[in-house]
């Protein structure tokens, strides 16, 4: 075996250029493969990191037929007995109710359609990230009466400003139309342009004045220890509540799990194309090889060498050739990974179309280490598929060759 | 017992299409010790008949033995591990693997035959030393002369200690000095060793030394001389 290694090794340097060319291609393919996953992942895992911190949660409690219809009567029942419920359980780290209505944001200018979300300042800013978005004025926290807040895209389209009022118009839970003026105590971005367009946020006392003559609450956002207990705590509540009914982000969102799953697709896509630009090198650069030593496998197996142990040579070939290119790419790849992940990467000069749909331009590549070793695996299994082909014609080889003129 | 037998051997190319008769009923029984050269015109059958008597090709009909021993029925497998431990071969273009030394070269057939390691390199040392190549045990291929590279490719047929070497062409790549420098080892080889060698060849100094010539003309033998290298023909 030493000697059948020490041969393969010797040959993969009988061309040193041709075989560095195809060692750098590995390295650099591997290390560019692994950062653009990396980064790719980043951004999904930022996308989605970024609505639940800020808005989602990773569970909502509604009424259960209040997603579907909107009205302000469908509140959730039992709100209280569910929040001595989640405060006793330990996967849950934090936990906001949000009273909600669509309803029209009037100004002088025009009219919108919107949805008012009453939010409790303290838990929101305890559950979600979403008041770091304020880029104008105050937070609810105010002394200004019905204040309200607003995305600055909203302000823009009917030409408002801070401490300008509005009047926002919806139905009460007797179905009775209600209206209120509200001062603009602050304005948010987003990082969606369409959640900045579509939602204003007021205080849930203010609000549930207005609305109601008791407490309602329409949502319950919970924050989670992890993303993995979701599925487990959403099962665990609709099996205890039958009024009310807990649904994952990724139900709540699905065109956000979709994303995800593109995301997981396109990583695919990515890793194929690099394992597909690998294996054919690799193929290229052993039946290169082989063609210049038929004479020279073909006096191996005139002298007594077995063909398993030739088929084995050229395996040999492809796999320390691949491994060393692979485990240097990967190496590049982890350094790579391990300074972008803090450093980031900078997307700046596409800052504005990614704000248009939501996305930051300041990615934080990631690669978990199972994806770490699902790389090396395909490219472990790539190589010996595309070693193979050059080694079963190796061993093909008339050991006449051996005596033949070339 | 002859140490290698053919017995009416024949060797027919494309026999469906357009056949070819390479080889026809021959039929030659060469002793231990003998140092003998197959001769004759371009497609007379010389390298054919080296072919099937090392086991590289199959016969059409007839049979092969090898110190008794039947070798046209083999398997692949078995011809392979046969030929590890019963021929050497010297080939006209040397052969030698170009990234291993001349000292890696002859070991490498040693190795495949799993001997120990340490007496490996003893005897590939003893016999470049015996091909005059002592000093040069470290060079690789490429650094070394056509005779040179011949002369490591005799110590490599060596090694495994075959009970015969075939050589097909093996002066034909070499000036005049390298080939009588190659002949005057393998002759050595022979008469101090009683190696057996069997050549084919169309030169007439490889001839001059065989003490049995072997002429074939259409794939058959059209003479079969007994000789005394220094006096000429004896039979």
């Amino acid at each position: 075996m030493n000697t059948l290694l020490s041969l393969s090794w010797r040959n993969i340097w009988r061309h040193p250029a041709r075989s560095g060319v195809l060692l750098a291609a590995i390295m650099v393919g591997l290390c560019a493969g692994v950062v653009t996953v990396g980064t790719m992942n980043g951004l999904m895992r930022q996308r989605v990191d970024y609505l639940i911190e800020s808005e989602l949660t990773h569970a909502q409690i509604h009424h259960p037929e209040f997603l579907a219809e909107g009205h302000s009567w469908h509140s959730i029942p039992e709100h209280d007995r569910i929040i001595s419920w989640l405060d006793g359980d330990p996967r849950v780290e934090s936990h906001t109710s949000r009273t909600l209505s669509d309803g029209v944001l009037q100004s002088p200018v025009r009219a919108s359609g919107v949805r008012i979300r009453g939010i409790d300042v303290e838990s929101e800013v305890r559950t979600t990230t979403f008041h770091e978005n304020l880029v104008e004025g105050e937070y609810l926290d105010t002394d200004v009466r019905n204040a309200v807040l607003m995305g600055t895209r909203l302000a823009e389209e009917h030409n408002l400003d801070l401490g300008n009022r509005i009047v926002l118009t919806f139905e009460d839970t007797d179905g009775r139309l209600a209206s209120a003026s509200f001062n603009i105590a602050g304005l948010f971005k987003s990082a969606s342009a369409d959640y900045d367009e579509l939602n204003v946020l007021v205080r849930s006392d203010d609000f549930i004045r207005l609305l109601a003559d008791r407490p309602v609450y329409h949502e319950i956002g919970v924050m989670l220890e992890s993303e993995e207990v979701a599925e487990s705590f959403v099962a665990d509540f609709n099996s205890e509540f039958t009024g009310a009914e807990a649904q994952t982000w990724r139900e709540l969102s699905p065109e956000l799990s979709m994303l995800v799953e593109l995301g997981g697709v396109m990583v695919f896509l990515i890793t194929m194309i690099i394992m597909a630009a690998l294996a054919f090198g690799i193929l290229n650069t052993m039946l290169m090889a082989l063609f210049e030593r038929m004479r020279e496998i073909g006096m191996l197996l005139s002298v007594g060498m077995s063909r398993p142990r030739v088929f084995s040579m050229i395996m040999l070939e492809s796999v320390i050739l691949t491994f060393t290119g692979a485990a240097v790419g990967i190496g590049l790849a982890w350094m790579s990974m391990t300074y972008l992940s803090r450093a980031g990467v900078n997307l700046e000069m596409f800052a504005e179309g990614m704000a248009e749909i939501g996305w930051d331009y300041m990615v934080y590549p990631l690669m978990s280490a199972r994806e770490y070793v699902a790389v090396v695996t395909v490219v472990i299994v790539i190589t010996l598929l595309a070693s193979v082909y050059p080694a079963l014609k190796a061993i093909r080889i008339n050991p006449l060759e051996a005596a033949r003129d070339h | 017992m002859a140490i290698l037998k053919t017995t009416d051997l024949s060797k027919v190319y494309n026999p469906d299409t357009v056949p070819v008769h390479a080889l026809r009923d021959v039929s030659v029984s060469i002793e231990k010790g003998e140092f003998t050269s197959v001769v004759g015109p371009s497609g007379s059958g010389k390298t054919t008949l080296l072919n099937l008597v090392g086991g590289l090709d199959k016969p059409t009909s007839g049979e092969v033995e090898v110190e008794g021993i039947r070798i046209a029925g083999m398997k692949d497998r078995e011809l392979t591990n046969f030929r590890l431990h019963n021929i050497g071969f010297v080939f006209q273009h040397y052969n030698l693997i170009p990234v291993f030394s001349a000292r890696e070269n002859v070991s490498f057939i040693m190795l495949l035959q799993n001997q120990d390691k340490e007496k490996m390199q003893e005897r590939a040392d003893e016999l470049l030393r015996a091909v005059g190549l002592g000093n040069r045990k470290d060079a690789r291929p490429p650094q070394m002369s056509g005779g040179e590279q011949q002369r490591v490719a005799v110590a490599r047929a060596l090694a495994s200690k075959p009970k015969f070497i075939l050589a097909d062409e093996p002066t034909a790549s070499l000036d005049t000095e390298a080939a009588m420098n190659l002949l005057d080892i393998m002759q050595r080889m022979n008469q101090e060793q009683n190696v057996t060698f069997v050549f084919s060849t169309h030169d007439q100094r490889v001839i001059d030394r065989a003490r049995r010539v072997i002429t074939l003309v259409d794939g058959a033998v059209d003479s079969d001389e007994h000789r005394d290298p220094d006096e000429g023909a004896t039979a």
